[in-house]
């Protein structure tokens, strides 16, 4: 079994590596700090929380989305063709995010991650995932102005999320991972999420993943088997009939399954996670297995994320088949 | 008929705002905090009766958050570190750690002071058990349902108490209803543990959402009144009720934009009063601003009251005529 993150991690830290990033937001907001000194709080802190996970004993680490307002903003943001607008329900939680209005054609001008993740995969000899939001999740959390249709607008993001991806690899991910959390919500066009999925993913040397947390992934999983992606990320928390769904696919990829609760306090036993492990290693041979929470760490504390992330490293070292 | 009202809560005044940051940093001890509480809320009732308004309400001066209000006073409640919201915001999620449960009443004594300042009904506030447990973590109860059913027994009591107080109104505030659609029917059963036999009127307040998702079952929400946000969606809800013929229950017509600087005219309110007036009867119409005003200033949200009596009392008017 591999162990990972999902993607963002609290920013803040009483405890640890303090709430200066709030201050330091503030301030940078009104001017009174430099983009050189708020990038260097940022890093500080990105330092911390990939020093958390190696200890943590993670195997695959990401830089804990430390800039990231959320999963669209730092996408959108340094494309052209979006603005910025107001808040938004983030999915089926107590959090928000800003909905991106696309006005014009979406171009993308040049790297968008590149260099963060360059600081993080510096940061530690462990290997750092790149997470990008999914072509399908991206359109699906934004108003579009300007296509007006659902195909061409998520066809167009899919060619640029992969030109992002390919320079990802380029810059040395071993795996690039899109988060697809819109398809487990309302009416879900999977073929079409499916088809954006291959485009973001094509020639991209690194491995693949799509993740999906959330929702209810009930009969999408077939069809996700056949993306042209490496891995599959499937939330077994949320949807409690997400396990069944899965037991009743034939898993012919590597598989990524989310088994402590991102979105609760109450940490998960080593017990409770031996079962999980012992039910999805009948589906799945181990070492094609990653566990990881079943989403971004960022909706708890920082004490409970951290506790967590312990807590599933501790559960993998303790199991025997 | 066409009764004036205030969702909840109103601006804390600047004196009241510093004494709060002074309290929590122990520069201001309790009873100097009380006192100016009091000030406010006297001046805020003041200010009702000044406007004519028809139901008063204390306007929350001593409130924060209104589920961290709730779990401060609740036992089996403790708070957590910070959590982000969205964006640079951070607040401390309550965390259920143990049986919830009510030491005595919290809401009664307010309650009785703001209406022993009128004549007018003063309404009786509480959150719902639904939204409590939806912006919790909960560590103690072995599901959502479970944690949901057991706040409504002690906002049950809170509500009994109220009644027993003498509140004619008793307000239950359900934002969260609209976040998980599936658990709609959860939200419905624990708010009817609330009402069940309370002769006062009942009221719920639902906001930001996917009405779409919930509105069909609005009409089974075991509550007198159902209060909603008309003015920021610019009285698309008025198609929905038209389409599904009588509604039930009275409704709360938010008629004013809580999140907009703009005061809106008489003129436009008058205007949508009358399109409301096609789909609702006069006697079950109740006109409010959208949500709570206290995220905007002490004038924005006087001069917004005062569009809301104004225009109710010239519709009401030609009613007569």
């Amino acid at each position: 079994m591999i162990t990972t993150a999902v993607g963002n991690y609290p920013k803040v830290a009483e405890g640890a590596y303090s709430t200066k990033l709030i201050g330091t937001i503030t301030k940078w907001q009104r001017k009174e700090l430099s983009d050189a000194q708020l990038e260097d709080t940022c890093r500080g802190i990105t330092r911390a929380v990939i020093q958390e996970q190696e200890q943590a004993g993670l195997d695959v680490l990401t830089d804990g989305q430390i800039r990231w307002e959320d999963l669209v903003t730092p996408v959108a943001k340094r494309l052209k063709g979006f603005e910025i607008n107001g808040l938004s329900r983030w999915f089926n939680n107590n959090m928000y995010y800003r909905r991106p209005i696309l006005d014009k054609a979406p171009v993308r001008t040049g790297p968008i991650l590149v260099d963060d993740y360059r600081f993080a995969s510096g940061c530690t000899k462990k290997p750092v995932k790149a997470v990008l939001p999914g072509p399908y999740t991206f359109v699906a959390l934004c108003e579009d102005r300007h296509f007006k249709a659902q195909r061409p607008f998520v066809l167009k993001m899919a060619e640029i999320l992969n030109e992002e991806a390919k320079a990802l690899a380029k810059a040395g991910a071993s795996i690039v991972q899109f988060d697809e959390p819109a398809v487990g919500f309302g009416k879900t066009n999977i073929a079409l999420a499916i088809e954006a999925l291959n485009i973001a993913a094509r020639g991209v040397k690194a491995k693949t993943a799509v993740y999906t947390y959330f929702g209810a992934l009930d009969g999408l999983f077939a069809p996700l088997m056949k993306a042209k992606v490496d891995l599959i990320g499937a939330d077994l928390v949320s949807e409690p009939k997400t396990i069944q769904a899965l037991k009743r696919t034939k898993i012919t990829k590597e598989l990524a399954i989310g088994c402590l609760d991102a979105r609760n306090t109450k940490l998960e036993s080593v017990r409770e996670l031996h079962a999980i492990f012992r039910a999805v290693g009948r589906l799945v041979p181990l070492d094609r297995l990653y566990v990881n929470p079943n989403a971004g760490l960022e909706f708890l504390p920082h004490t409970q994320a951290l506790a967590k992330l312990k807590r599933l490293g501790e559960a993998v070292r303790s199991y025997k088949r | 008929m066409l009764l004036t009202t205030s969702v909840g809560s109103l601006p804390k005044p600047d004196y009241l705002t510093k004494a709060r940051t002074q309290a929590r940093k122990g520069e201001l001890d309790a009873k100097a905090l009380r006192e100016l509480e009091e000030r406010a809320t006297r001046e805020w009732i003041r200010t009702q009766e000044e406007l004519d308004i028809d139901i008063i309400v204390d306007g929350e001066q001593y409130r924060g958050d209104m589920v961290a209000y709730f779990a401060e006073y609740f036992s089996g409640f403790k708070t957590s570190e910070l959590v982000r919201s969205y964006g640079n915001r951070y607040y401390r999620k309550p965390i259920i750690v143990g049986k919830v449960g009510r030491r005595k009443p919290v809401t009664v004594e307010w309650w009785k002071f703001a209406q022993g300042l009128t004549t007018r009904p003063v309404k009786g506030m509480l959150t719902g058990p639904y939204t409590i447990m939806d912006w919790s973590f909960n560590e103690y109860y072995p599901s959502r349902r479970a944690a949901t059913l057991a706040i409504a027994q002690v906002v049950r009591d809170e509500a009994e108490d109220l009644e027993r107080a003498g509140a004619q109104y008793i307000q239950i505030d359900e934002p969260a209803i609209s976040t998980r659609p599936e658990e709609m029917d959860l939200a419905i059963e624990a708010l009817g543990i609330v009402t069940k036999g309370l002769r006062a009127e009942t009221i719920t307040h639902i906001c930001y959402g996917d009405f779409n998702a919930i509105g069909p079952k609005l009409h089974k929400l075991p509550v007198d009144q159902i209060d909603l946000e008309f003015a920021n969606r610019n009285f698309e809800l008025l198609d929905f009720f038209k389409k599904r013929g009588r509604f039930p229950k009275a409704v709360g017509l938010g008629v004013v934009d809580v999140h907009s600087h703009r005061i809106e005219s008489t003129d436009e309110v008058i205007a949508n009063l009358k399109k409301a007036l096609k789909v609702f009867k006069p006697e079950q119409i109740y006109v409010d601003p959208d949500c709570g005003l206290k995220t905007r200033t002490p004038e924005e949200a006087t001069q917004k009251l005062r569009v809301v009596v104004e225009a109710t009392k010239a519709v009401r008017e030609e009613l007569f005529d």
